[in-house]
């Protein structure tokens, strides 16, 4: 089962998901990147099926660049958001994509990060901080508790690394490898390729 | 505009539009049966789990027991197989078995498991026979194609991307597809594992089939990336060995290939049950 986490703090969006992809009990890969770039300041991380995570996912990215070849403009997160959605929505009763995303975004307009929760159902909603997955239910109360607004980058991978902590320690699943991303105003950078290892007190590894 | 290329290009269309299935998978229309309604046909008769509870309110089958309708699906997907593919330093390796079954019978075991898409390309296949094969021999078509059109040839990764698409087209409708697409290209040795729920995944090892959590076990524990070709294919071979010895629904045959730089080549194909036994022999000679 797929966890991704993302929070929004001072001129950044902070993302994070685990490197699992399996078929039912097995683990196949665990190196898989989740976290997809739409462009060059937007992710969009995707969970649920794998086959349909790649088809929607490409969908909507290939849609966003031939809009910005057609209208050399890049499109803003929130218009992103919406025409995800969209997609979602009308396919839902149809021929349903069962994948739930978290879109973060970095706007060079209004010098903001922006988050949206968007599910296979076609629900979309502009978060400061949340979580797909079995993830949510553990990491939704640290959020709650420890976010604040404009966190600092330190701080705020101090705290991303607290969620991705109790789900290592708390999800039977055993999900140890997590991909960090940011955004901010220079793009997407990859922050770390942590691996937790919860059983040793306050201790994780950092891969490469 | 009649240009000479979009002669030619009209050409080869119309050669290409006398197989009746060939237009088509290029136009990306689905084939389906003519009635009414194909999606409805298809799902009343696979036996998938997650239908079945479905059809639970429908008219049709409120009456009829969960048991009574499974017995009634005419289409069962089964897994019964073990394939495993993994890519090293120099090359690739692919080792299958060759048991077919249909329920507790063994309907044969001698399968062939592998299927060669051009010189330098095989897919394996594991789930249901006919969808794999008919599948990758389709890709095969695809991928001479595209290498008379392009004048290059075909990557690993691109001929895996057009299995996925045709694949992902039909994800509901109850193919049992679960192959490996492994080659050899400019990239080096590639290996990619392609569903018919629509994933496509690469990375350097797979085992796919009922006895596959077997063969990932001893796999996993002499995989390395430097291997000598003779231990590589060792590693294959009891790989599946170990697989066969474990699982009911695997057995028969087993077929070890490799591909290189120089294309692919059967390297070896023997007896599973015999060779459980010459592997005991051996260690016991050497224990001596």
């Amino acid at each position: 089962m797929d966890s991704l986490v993302g929070f929004v703090g001072k001129n950044y969006v902070l993302m994070a998901g685990d490197t699992n992809a399996g078929r039912s009990i097995m683990r196949l890969k665990e190196d898989f990147d989740k976290l997809v770039p739409v462009d060059s300041h937007k992710i969009l991380a995707k969970s649920g099926e794998i086959g349909d995570g790649n088809q929607f996912c490409n969908l909507i990215i290939r849609n966003v660049s031939l809009y910005r070849i057609n209208n050399e403009t890049e499109l803003s997160t929130k218009s992103v958001a919406h025409y995800t959605r969209r997609q979602l929505a009308t396919a839902i009763r149809k021929n349903p994509y069962s994948v739930n995303l978290l879109l973060g975004g970095y706007d060079k307009k209004d010098q903001k990060g922006s988050l949206y929760y968007l599910d296979y159902l076609g629900s979309s909603k502009k978060i400061n901080y949340g979580a797909q997955g079995y993830a949510a239910l553990f990491v939704g109360s640290i959020l709650d508790r420890f976010w604040k607004e404009d966190l600092d980058f330190e701080d705020g991978l101090e705290l991303m690394k607290k969620c991705l902590r109790e789900v290592e320690k708390r999800l039977i699943i055993g999900t140890r490898c997590f991909l960090i991303k940011m955004i901010n105003s220079d793009g997407i950078a990859v922050v770390e390729k942590v691996m937790i290892n919860s059983k040793k007190k306050n201790e994780i590894e950092e891969e490469n | 505009m009649f240009t000479l290329g979009s002669v030619l290009d009209n050409e080869l269309k119309s050669t290409v539009e006398d197989f009746s299935f060939e237009t088509n998978f290029s136009t990306n229309q689905l084939m389906l049966p003519n009635i009414e309604k194909p999606f409805e046909f298809a799902q009343s008769i696979i036996g998938l789990e997650k239908d079945l509870q479905e059809n639970e309110n429908q008219l049709m089958f409120h009456q009829q027991k969960k048991e009574e309708r499974k017995e009634r699906a005419l289409i069962k997907g089964y897994k019964g197989t073990t394939t495993l593919a993994f890519i090293y330093e120099k090359g690739t390796v692919i080792a299958v078995d060759s048991r077919a079954t249909s329920g507790q019978y063994i309907a044969s075991q001698s399968v062939q498991k592998v299927v060669p898409i051009n010189s330098y390309m095989l897919g394996t296949l594991a789930g249901g026979a006919a969808d794999c094969q008919f599948f990758l021999a389709h890709l095969g078509r695809i991928c001479n194609l595209y290498e008379l059109r392009n004048n290059e040839t075909i990557s690993v990764a691109a001929a895996s991307k057009l299995l996925n698409n045709i694949l992902y087209s039909y994800r509901n409708y109850g193919l049992s597809v679960g192959s490996m697409i492994c080659g050899y290209d400019t990239r080096g040795p590639q290996l990619y594992y392609i569903d018919s729920d629509g994933s496509r995944l690469k990375n350097s090892l797979f085992s796919v089939g009922s006895g596959s959590p077997f063969a990932y076990g001893v796999l996993d524990a002499g995989y390395r990336w430097d291997l000598s070709k003779e231990e590589a294919l060792d590693l294959g071979r009891r790989a599946i060995c170990a697989a066969t010895f474990k699982d009911s629904y695997s057995g028969g045959t087993i077929k070890v290939y490799h591909i290189d730089e120089n294309g692919w080549v059967k390297i070896s194909d023997d007896d599973a049950s015999e060779l459980w036994y010459e592997y005991e022999k051996k260690e016991k000679k050497e224990k001596k």
